[in-house]
């Protein structure tokens, strides 16, 4: 499966093992060999001068990791959060914390059940997306968390250099 | 392992089969000793490790074709044998090396190396003449390498050091052996990796070092100097073989090498008696004094050491004082409160001793004593001196003091730096000194202590000193200040770190370039260093550089902002004191200004700064606390003082990037993230031109309306 996705796209990449979790109504889904582990909500340290989809940083076990809340990303309702966990991602080394409302459940996804992330034009980002998934009547949002977290990190360059210029 | 001779090799492989394993192993082991021992000449031995090599895909089971494998086995002891007797190059070490006891049992590297190495990798080119060797062999095992350089850096050195106290004493044995093991050492492994270049490199310069050795020549400075030259190109080619590792595996000659290897195979005593590059001879006055740190006779292989990922390391001091956390909270736990409780509450006390006892054992694993880098400034002097025709007398004091490991790199360019000055600049002439009553010969010493809590590194010279009145008028050339009306003397030293500033009456290709100062101030501020000086003119000057033990450690202090805490480095703290009304006035309605003996500091309200809400608001209510330096010195209002605290930095995640005015996190004792403030960085930040910068709009951060509401 390793060569055929180096050689057609992501897409066949994208059947798969998804950690689903709840953001507001809305499920999502997490490819699983990204999530390092899910721990209870922590006592949060806000970090000053970021942009605020970043809420801060905890303590793992004695490493400093930053916590990310996709909810004020994705520009989404942020009246009745209910933070109850924070799932732990890791990428090329980085760990990235995530605050969740809740975490759902582990499925596999198949190809055949993934359609492309429709457009809904100017205002509505979805590049984040993998694709849709729709297994179990439910529609799960696959994200593309490398996307997410990587945009994030150079926003947050962005921002931090604005505050110097 | 009774020592075997190839005839004996010989005869055992012919009685082995290939499935013989164990035994082909002592086989491997044996010729790998041969090799490495010297018993056999230089010649054979690329032979002999490819025997062994070749042994060693037999016994792993990577050969290919068993039978084969054992006929080239063969062939390489014959090839050897042959090269053994019939070619016998004049290699003069060869036979008294079997003799000197300590040669057969120094490489503890090589020793333990081959136990490591099942499949010792190695090139088939006869060591010696082939030097248009252009490429990493194809089979050198890249993952040995870099240990190989490591080590080899390391034995180069301890050379370097050696040899500068051979200077010094010429009739010292030990330090002739510990030059001669180090590049045999080199030769070695370098042979074994197939670096074919290196080996013969190192092979010449011990055959040198043999005949001193031997008493065949005397260590005179000629020699001293080939010797320098010969360590330093080794250094030139173990950095060729690491650039090659890093890229396209080529390996350029570096320059100088034919002629120096030349020289070295060429040496006469008799010619070169007073050095290669006719050096005054005076100068012969200045070696023996370089011999000063002879006292600490390195010793390199009486410490048993042990190489460990220094992020493994991190991890383990990370993973300590989550225990101290731990086990601070278990010991604060409510339950202890009644008296039943007596006998747990004492094994949790005792558990806290031992958790104690090992972070200060795991903080102490960072530290490594500064010895190889007064070493290196030994060396420093040395040349310097040579090429400003001076002599100096170089003494270090205190080498054993420890530090941070991380430090020492960024403290070892300054220092440099620092000692070049000191020699060029600081001491004069030695006519020049004569004139003035002085010794001829310079002095500067280095002097490593610990005064409260911190480590001391003190460079002090008997030269010039720093004169005011020049300084003053440079200065005031430069522009940097109008007059020294009201500069204490300290201020005035001070003006040499500014940037462009040089003192030099003129320019050598040594110092004095006007880079200089200011780049030593930033790298020691790099790591929390504080550097005075003291001088007096014609007396000389001292320059004391004030480090932390750690970079790991901060001493900080905690202070509460809102419901928010923060660490303030200590060093960057003066005081901190409640405002009287008297004390306090504005500026055009808006910035805040404190007025504490006759001085008027801006205030800057962190809660403002940094957007924190349910803060103290009215500097009455609060505290100042003075940060920053000259220019930069900011009143800082903090709700209130928590307490000093030591915290471990760290970073706050790759995934945040540049947090402006937060140099990093720390976890408090509560096992809550702090955020440890950048004071410089806090204070830059209110003083950007920027207006609306410093003060983010509470209202527009969504964050911080929801954390008040």
């Amino acid at each position: 499966m390793n060569t055929q996705a180096n050689v057609s796209t992501a897409v066949l990449a994208r059947a798969g093992k998804y950690l689903t979790f709840f953001l507001a109504d809305e499920e999502y889904g997490l490819e699983i060999l990204k999530v390092s582990e899910i721990i209870g909500l922590q006592p949060i340290t806000r970090v000053p001068r970021m942009p605020d989809f970043v809420r801060g940083v905890i303590n793992l076990r004695g490493k400093v990791i930053p916590i990310m809340d996709l909810r004020r990303k994705f520009d989404m309702e942020t009246d009745g959060m209910q933070d109850s966990c924070i799932i732990v991602v890791q990428m090329r080394g980085i760990q990235t914390g995530i605050v969740v409302d809740r975490v759902s459940e582990v499925v596999a996804v198949a190809e055949a059940e993934i359609e492309d992330a429709p457009s809904f034009g100017a205002g509505i980002h979805t590049e984040f997306l993998l694709g849709i998934a729709k297994s179990g009547g439910r529609v799960k949002l696959l994200l593309d968390i490398d996307r997410v977290l990587r945009t994030s990190e150079i926003e947050a360059l962005e921002a931090a250099q604005l505050h110097e210029s | 392992m009774t020592p075997l001779t190839l005839d004996d090799a010989a005869m055992l492989l012919m009685q082995l089969e290939v499935s013989d394993t164990t035994d082909l192993a002592l086989v491997r082991d044996a010729l790998t000793a041969l090799a490495f021992e010297n018993r056999v000449p230089l010649t054979a031995q690329p032979f002999v490790a490819r025997a062994a090599r070749v042994l060693g895909t037999l016994i792993n089971g990577t050969a290919a074709n068993g039978v084969a494998a054992m006929q080239e086995v063969s062939a390489a002891i014959d090839d050897a044998m042959r090269a053994a007797d019939g070619l016998a190059p004049s290699v003069p070490s060869v036979p008294s090396v079997v003799t000197v006891p300590s040669v057969v049992t120094v490489p503890s590297v090589v020793t333990a190396r081959t136990g490591v190495v099942p499949t010792p990798v190695a090139e088939a080119t006869p060591a010696m003449a082939v030097v248009d060797v252009d490429r990493l062999p194809d089979d050198a095992d890249r993952d040995l390498l870099p240990d190989f350089l490591t080590e080899s850096l390391e034995c180069v050195s301890a050379s370097e050091n050696a040899l500068l106290q051979l200077e010094g004493n010429p009739g010292d044995e030990e330090a002739v052996n510990t030059v001669f093991r180090a590049f045999h050492t080199v030769k070695g492994t370098s042979a074994f990796l197939g670096l074919a270049r290196v080996a013969a490199f190192a092979h010449e310069a011990e055959s040198l070092l043999s005949r001193v050795r031997d008493k065949e020549i005397r260590y005179t400075r000629g020699c001293a100097d080939l010797s320098l030259r010969a360590a330093d190109m080794l250094k030139a080619l173990l950095s060729v073989v690491h650039t090659a590792l890093a890229t396209d595996g080529r390996l350029p000659v570096p320059p100088g090498y034919q002629a120096l290897l030349d020289a070295l195979a060429g040496y006469d005593p008799e010619q070169h008696a007073n050095g290669v590059s006719a050096q005054p001879t005076a100068l012969s006055e200045s070696a023996s004094l370089a011999a000063a740190p002879a006292k600490a006779r390195p010793d390199s292989t009486a410490d048993t050491t042990i190489r460990v990922r220094t992020d493994r390391l991190d991890r383990l001091i990370d993973m300590v004082g989550e225990l101290v956390i731990a086990q601070s909270m278990i010991a604060g736990d409510d339950h202890f409160g009644t008296a039943k409780q007596h006998d747990l509450l004492r094994k949790v006390t005792h558990a806290g001793k031992i958790v104690r006892e090992l972070q200060d054992l795991s903080m102490s694993m960072r530290m490594v004593p500064l010895r190889a880098t007064f070493q290196k400034l030994a060396r420093v002097v040395r040349d310097t001196s040579v090429k400003a025709g001076k002599t100096v007398q170089f003494i270090t004091d205190g080498d054993d003091v420890e530090i941070d490991r991380n430090m020492v790199d960024l403290l070892s360019d300054p220092l440099v730096h620092m000692v070049r000055n000191a020699v060029d600049h600081g001491v004069e002439p030695p006519q020049e000194r004569e004139g003035q009553g002085k010794t001829p010969s310079g002095f500067v010493r280095l002097h490593a202590y610990h005064a409260s809590g911190n480590v001391v590194v003190e460079l002090r010279d008997d030269g010039r000193g720093l004169h005011r009145d020049k300084l003053v008028q440079k200065a005031i050339e430069k522009g940097l200040i109008e007059s020294d009306k009201g500069m204490s003397d300290s201020d005035v030293f001070n003006l040499i770190f500014a940037p462009g500033f040089s003192t030099a009456d003129k320019i050598t290709d040594i110092s004095g370039r006007g880079v200089g100062m200011d780049v030593v101030r930033r790298n020691l501020e790099l790591i929390r260093g504080r550097i005075d000086i003291t001088s007096a003119p014609g007396q000389g000057s001292t320059f004391a550089i004030r480090l932390p033990l750690t970079l790991a450690v901060t001493d900080g202090m905690l202070v509460r902002v809102g419901e928010e805490r923060f660490i303030i480095p200590l060093t960057h703290i003066h005081m901190s004191f409640r405002p009287e009304p008297s004390m306090l006035s504005t500026v055009v309605g808006k910035g805040e200004v404190v007025l504490l003996r006759g001085e008027l500091l801006p205030i800057v309200p962190l809660h403002r700064l940094f957007g924190v809400p349910n803060a103290v608001h009215s500097p009455l209510d609060g505290l100042l606390m003075i940060v920053g330096d000259g220019a930069r010195r900011t009143a800082l209002l903090v709700d209130d003082l928590l307490g000093q605290q030591q915290v471990v930095a760290k970073t706050l995640g790759d995934g945040l990037g540049k947090v402006p005015g937060v140099s990093g996190g720390a976890i408090l004792q509560d096992g809550r993230v702090g955020l440890i403030l950048d004071v410089t960085e806090t204070v830059a930040l209110v003083q950007s031109p920027d207006p609306q910068l410093p003060y983010v709009d509470l209202r527009e951060r969504r964050d911080v309306r929801d954390l008040a509401a």
